[in-house]
């Protein structure tokens, strides 16, 4: 209902992408900017996960990236690691006013190699740039760290906006770069139906994959 | 503080029933915590009955359980005892309002209504509604509460007068007996401050304390209430101290939802009828009165987890748990939405994890929270099992719209569901949807699942 022209399954790839981190850096408030352009300084917490979508543009083909949002509380881990698998992209998000959330991100990248696939794109977000005056994080050590470990990496701020569409894009692009370059397995996928026959799509085919995750996440 | 009652409009003799203020209005303060408990007082003995589930708290509490169990399991029942005080409540409502009528109540309910010309059936339903209102104060006011009786009539719905009292009853943190209420509520709030003392005299669970501060802002934030820097300091309080006395779980985001019905509700027995409860700011009442609404949203808070802490504890077996039963129930109650559900590779953890952790309460406006949950206290098992039920016919309720649509659409969809203008009558029919799959299926999901 939300979004009836995605509806319509024109698009071309559908990119699986999570979005993870600790609690409160603003892992909500990027996805609702990036796909409804809004920014709430009032949302509740997430509970568990959530969906949205985008479609973007890369070489002329439509990319629709399908995220998910995950609750940053440890007592979810359990169910939020389910979603992992399957996922292409993955966001680890912090909060370059709070140190301590960049020093977890290690823990972040500790759950991905357990519970993803080793192929994922992974990009480095330090959120909330807005805040420059109480910046914990400075930008090269971020930047450092995210070479070092071969992850993407950008500074955003959900508030004014400021590089959010860019982050997500240079996951989208990566992944579909990777999936050019080598024809990403994509044999664990699991989540949305892809649409039927006539566009090309990175998921099975219908009915082929569709009993593989009966099991319950956890 | 006191002073600040007059805005309020309150009469005196309400106000030192209601809020317990000093029994002068010039503002100083009454130290006299009894006062405060007197609100709950009428005389009377007890006749100690077992509910299923939410037992008396002097027969199950499992902090300092000095109580008088024997020796009110010993009392003779029903020595004729009429009660001598009046339930301020009830006082409150009633002072409230003009006699324009026998019955002030009525003017309560719909003052407009007396003032114009009314169909004959509205003045039935009005009569109707003010019958069972009485009725309701009867039941209440009894010097020895018929949990039975109660129970039945709250599962049709409280009237939000006599919702404070009643649910204090339901969760059973207000013994049936009028007389032993005032010692149990002076005990219970005492024991509160002393646990508040002790745990913020010490280093806090930084952990804990942290996801806690994040959230409080999260928490009902389009609700202006919870914006007061008062609720906040409040909710803060009990959520911790619940957090630290329960480690196997400790503090589980969405838990902040759940203490705020019991907060607000109790809250409403403070203020003045005219009031939305809603816009109140906590502030302008006495502290007394903020410590005993926090002692009690915390033991009710408490009640209400005891009976669904596998929800919390790690992995979140419950959750897991009512996720299946909700998918097996689905599968008997409509085939169709659960093999399309399955052909759209949706699974019930994706969109049902929510319902559970949060109780719905993400999904329906506070109000019609408020409502569910006088059934949901009047149900055996109300929170870990017929919410189940409720979650079914929930879901059910979209069967046609949902049967249409594709993965995402579905996700989306039930994300965020169009239930923002949901009124008392549309929960109360989810509500018995729920109890005719509950008297339907009760039994048979058990043996579905071996
Ligand atoms: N100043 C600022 N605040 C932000 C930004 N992004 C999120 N926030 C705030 O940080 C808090 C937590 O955001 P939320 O998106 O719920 O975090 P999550 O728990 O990671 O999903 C909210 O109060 C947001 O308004 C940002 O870029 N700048
Ligand atoms: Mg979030």
């Amino acid at each position: 209902m939300a979004d009836m022209e995605d509806y319509a399954y024109d698009y071309d790839y559908l990119l699986k992408i999570v979005l993870i981190g600790d609690s409160g850096v603003g892992k909500s408030n990027l996805l609702s900017r990036f796909t409804r352009n809004g920014f709430n300084l009032d949302s509740k917490s997430t509970i568990g996960v959530e969906f949205a979508t985008k479609t973007l543009e890369v070489d002329g083909k439509k990319l629709k990236a399908q995220i998910w949002d995950t609750a940053g509380q440890e007592r979810y881990r359990a169910i939020t690691s389910a979603y992992y698998r399957g996922a292409m992209g993955a966001l680890i998000v912090y909060d370059i006013t709070k140190p301590e959330t960049y020093e977890n991100v290690s823990k972040w990248l500790k759950e991905l190699k357990d519970h993803a696939d080793d192929n994922l794109v992974v990009e480095l977000v330090g959120n909330k740039s807005d805040l420059e005056h109480l910046r914990g994080v400075p930008t090269e050590e971020a930047k450092h760290f995210a070479a070092e470990n071969q992850l993407l990496f950008t500074e955003t701020s959900a508030l004014n906006a400021d590089n959010v569409d860019l982050s997500f894009e240079q996951v989208a692009k990566a992944i579909y770069n990777m999936v050019k370059k080598n024809q990403l397995d994509l044999s664990d996928y699991s989540g949305a139906k892809p649409p039927t026959g006539q566009t090309i799509s990175l998921t099975p085919t219908p009915g082929a994959e569709s009993n593989k995750h009966k099991s319950n996440c956890c | 503080m006191g002073a600040s009652f007059s805005h309020l409009g309150l009469s005196n003799d309400v106000v030192s029933s209601v809020v317990s203020l000093p029994s002068s209005n010039t503002g100083k303060k009454s130290s006299s915590k009894s006062k405060n408990l007197q609100r709950w007082t009428s005389s009377g003995l007890s006749t100690p009955r077992d509910s299923e589930h939410y037992t008396d708290l002097d027969d199950d509490w499992d902090s300092n359980v000095e109580n008088c169990l024997t020796s009110v399991n010993s009392q003779p029942k029903f020595i004729e005892n009429k009660p001598t005080f009046e339930y301020p409540l009830i006082r409150k409502i009633s002072s409230g309002v003009k006699s324009s009528t026998d019955d002030g109540a009525l003017a309560l309910y719909a003052p407009h209504i007396l003032q114009e010309e009314e169909s004959h059936k509205e003045l039935e339903e009005m009569n109707a509604k003010l019958s069972r209102y009485h009725r309701f104060k009867h039941l209440v006011e009894e010097s020895t509460v018929d949990m039975d009786k109660l129970k039945k009539m709250a599962w049709n719905g409280i009237p939000s007068e006599l919702r404070p009292i009643s649910w204090q009853l339901l969760v059973g943190y207000l013994p049936t007996n009028s007389n032993r209420r005032e010692a149990q509520l002076h005990r219970k709030r005492q024991e509160y401050l002393g646990l508040i003392e002790q745990e913020f005299t010490k280093e806090k669970d930084a952990q804990t304390w942290h996801q806690i501060e994040i959230d409080i802002p999260r928490t009902n934030p389009r609700i202006k209430l919870y914006g007061f820097k008062s609720t906040q300091r409040s909710l803060e309080r009990i959520l911790y101290l619940w957090a630290v006395r329960h480690p196997a779980s400790g503090y589980v985001q969405g838990i902040n939802d759940l203490a705020t019905p019991f907060y607000q509700t109790f809250l409403s027995a403070y203020i003045k009828d005219e009031t939305d409860v809603t816009q109140f700011d906590p502030s302008t009442l006495p502290k007394d009165s903020i410590d005993a609404i926090e002692a009690d949203t915390f033991w009710c808070l408490t009640k209400l987890l005891e009976g669904i802490q596998d929800n919390y504890i790690h992995a979140q077996p419950g959750i897991i748990r009512q996720v299946n039963e909700l998918k097996d129930l689905v599968r008997r109650i409509d085939t169709e939405l659960s093999n399309h559900l399955d052909d759209e590779n949706v699974e019930f953890i994706q969109f049902s994890f929510r319902w559970m952790n949060c109780l719905l309460m993400r999904e329906i406006s506070m109000e019609s929270t408020i409502r569910m949950w006088d059934t949901y206290l009047s149900e055996p098992n109300g929170f870990s099992e017929f919410h189940v039920y409720v979650c079914a016919a929930y879901l059910v309720k979209w069967s046609d719209e949902l049967k249409k649509m594709d993965f995402q659409a579905i996700m989306m969809f039930l994300q965020d569901p169009p239930t923002k203008n949901w009124t008392e009558k549309d929960v109360e029919l989810l509500l018995s949807e729920a109890f005719i799959w509950q008297s339907l299926y009760k039994n048979a999901t058990a043996h579905l699942r071996g």
